[in-house]
């Protein structure tokens, strides 16, 4: 049970991780650089997870992706497979849930950035492309390394919105902070104490590397 | 040849606050953009870069249209090559030297460009720190660093914004020489924005005078700072003493004209001016003579008695302000200000030659 689960949230969390920084970079570069009306609606939204109670974020995760939900219904109709009580649906839970923390160090570090280093490499010729990997990105690593640092922690801690959407199958979707809340109700307290252990080490080392990361770099 | 014609209104708080509105044209060599801070010079450089869009007009270099408001053109500033070099530098902190210059570089492969790279580091005198990061270069070096970074990407011009005021006084002179040096060796046209009427003197091969975002005068560097035209560049190239009065009479074959200050009156050298005609003077503090005694026998054509109204004394010289029915500014040094008991209230008299007073338009 403890392997199992140590496995799958590693799975979960990995894919979670992988999605949700590209997703959450890309978000972060069009909240920081561009001007639109509904930018403070996108930013609401995709902070929202950050404070709603994680079964609120399940629940409309339900709504959206569900066998009847909003798109759910057509993804069904198109290949018959659904969202509920797969691996892919821990994922998602997981990722929407630490997508915040992700925006908001990304855009944090992008706006930080003084923008006439990509006026220069504008005026050297170089396309808005070119500029946001070899100029944009380098200088904003260490804040978006933070946000995957960060979003990677929230991710593997993520409980309630994962059972709203994925439920708790052994094996399947059970993660490990399912399997310790499952392991604590059946009274198995020593399995719970293991991975407790096994997720509080997790996050030192992750607070950790946080602090480094994002540390300023000593003046030569 | 450049060619600017911009206008640009800025707002602060929902009200305009400045208006930029330029018009000129810069050739070959060094043209020097002269003005004090907040008057537009930058703007009008990084329009020229495409880094602001004007309102309206057009700007053009040869055959090339930068910007025209009237067909809708404006150039994306990759299209414009147009070499930028800031006041800060601005060198990517995560590059080296030579990857900060080979990063622009026009060549065909990545040997090529750090081949290129590398010219020009010599080109600029730095090719000793070309695998240093930017943390690691001295002021001057990096400026060199970013001089030689803008060219590797062989730009059609060249705009320079203060480059040298983060540099110390002796660098700063080194440096001037090599911008030089460096525009006749690359011979496409730089232009220059800078405070310092030293550095504008010494490298412009023309000078652009800005005052509220206008061109107010433009020419030869020195003279426009020996004769400016009006009453703007007269104050953006300092002169103390601007004066407004009326041209009294003309003595032709004397050679002067004679100008009612209301209190006091000037004599000017001889100008074409019809008689009763409002005119403003320009003088400088420095070109007035302080005297404790009434000279006689002097060149100087006009001799205003007066008394010190007070002093103020800042790094190196003094001011002394003088009420001679007009108050006058002087500079002087301290020196002299003790040999002559200088103080309030002290009664002098101030020498001023014919063609020390400028007519200004």
């Amino acid at each position: 049970m403890i392997w199992s689960a140590f496995k799958l949230s590693l799975l979960v969390v990995s894919v979670a991780t992988v999605a949700i920084t590209l997703v959450g970079t890309a978000l972060a570069f069009v909240l920081a650089r561009r001007e639109f009306r509904a930018k403070e609606f996108l930013d609401s939204l995709v902070t929202l997870p950050m404070v709603l109670p994680p079964t609120v974020t399940g629940y409309y995760l339900i709504l959206l992706l569900g066998r009847r939900g909003l798109l759910g219904r057509y993804i069904f109709a198109l290949t018959g497979w659904t969202v509920a009580f797969t691996w892919e649906a821990a994922a998602i839970a997981a990722g929407t849930v630490a997508l915040p923390l992700m925006v908001k160090s990304a855009r944090a570090a992008l706006e930080s950035i003084d923008r006439r280093y990509e006026l220069v490499s504008f005026s050297l010729g170089k396309s808005e492309l070119e500029t946001f990997f070899r100029v944009t990105l380098p200088l904003a690593s260490r804040g978006i390394l933070a946000g995957v640092v960060l979003s990677f922690a929230r991710a593997l801690g993520e409980f309630g919105a994962t059972l709203m959407l994925a439920g708790n199958i052994q094996g399947k979707t059970q993660t490990m902070p399912l399997a310790i809340y499952e392991a604590f109700i059946s009274g198995e307290d020593g399995r719970a104490q293991i991975m407790a252990v096994i997720l509080t080490a997790t996050s030192i080392a992750v607070i950790y590397l946080t602090n480094v990361l994002t540390r300023p770099p000593k003046a030569a | 040849m450049l060619d600017v014609a911009i206008k640009k209104q800025f707002a602060a708080n929902g009200r305009p606050s400045f208006a930029l509105d330029a018009e000129f044209t810069a050739n070959q060599g060094i043209t020097v953009v002269f003005g004090a801070s907040g008057s537009g010079k930058t703007t009008t450089l990084r329009s020229i870069a495409g880094m602001v869009t004007p309102d309206a007009g057009r700007i053009s270099l040869g055959d090339a249209v930068y910007f025209d408001s009237t067909t809708r053109v404006n150039l994306s500033m990759q299209k414009r090559r147009v070499g930028f070099v800031f006041q800060d530098y601005l060198l990517f902190p995560h590059l080296t030297a030579a990857e900060n210059v080979a990063y622009g570089a026009k060549a065909q492969n990545e040997r090529a460009r750090r081949q290129h790279a590398t010219e020009m580091l010599k080109l600029v005198g730095v090719d000793h720190a070309s695998d240093r990061r930017p943390d690691q270069l001295s002021g001057g070096e990096q400026q060199r660093v970013a001089l030689a970074r803008a060219l590797a990407s062989d730009p059609v011009i060249l705009l320079l914004d203060e480059p040298l005021s983060a540099v110390d006084v002796q660098t700063r002179s080194r440096l001037l020489d090599e911008i030089v040096e460096v525009q006749r060796k690359t011979s496409i046209p730089f232009i220059y924005v800078t405070h310092s009427p030293a550095d504008a003197v010494r490298i412009g091969d023309h000078l652009l005078l800005m005052a509220d975002g206008r061109i107010v005068q433009q020419g030869k560097p020195l003279e426009i700072f020996n004769a400016p035209l009006n009453v703007p560049a007269a104050q953006v190239v300092g002169t103390e003493n601007i004066l407004v009065g009326r041209v009294a009479a003309h003595q032709p074959q004397e050679g002067i004209s004679i100008i009612d200050l209301g209190r006091c009156r000037m004599v000017i050298p001889h100008s074409p001016l019809p008689e009763g005609s409002r005119v403003t003077l320009g003088i400088r503090a420095e070109d007035i003579i302080v005297s404790r005694e009434r000279v006689s026998r002097t060149s100087a054509r006009n001799l205003l008695a007066g008394t010190v109204k007070h002093l103020l004394r800042d790094e190196e010289s003094v001011e002394l302000v003088a009420d001679c029915g007009v108050d006058l500014k002087v500079r002087i040094t301290p020196q002299a200000t003790q040999a002559l008991e200088l103080a309030p209230g002290v009664e002098i008299y101030l020498l001023i030659k014919a063609n020390a007073c400028r007519l200004l338009s």
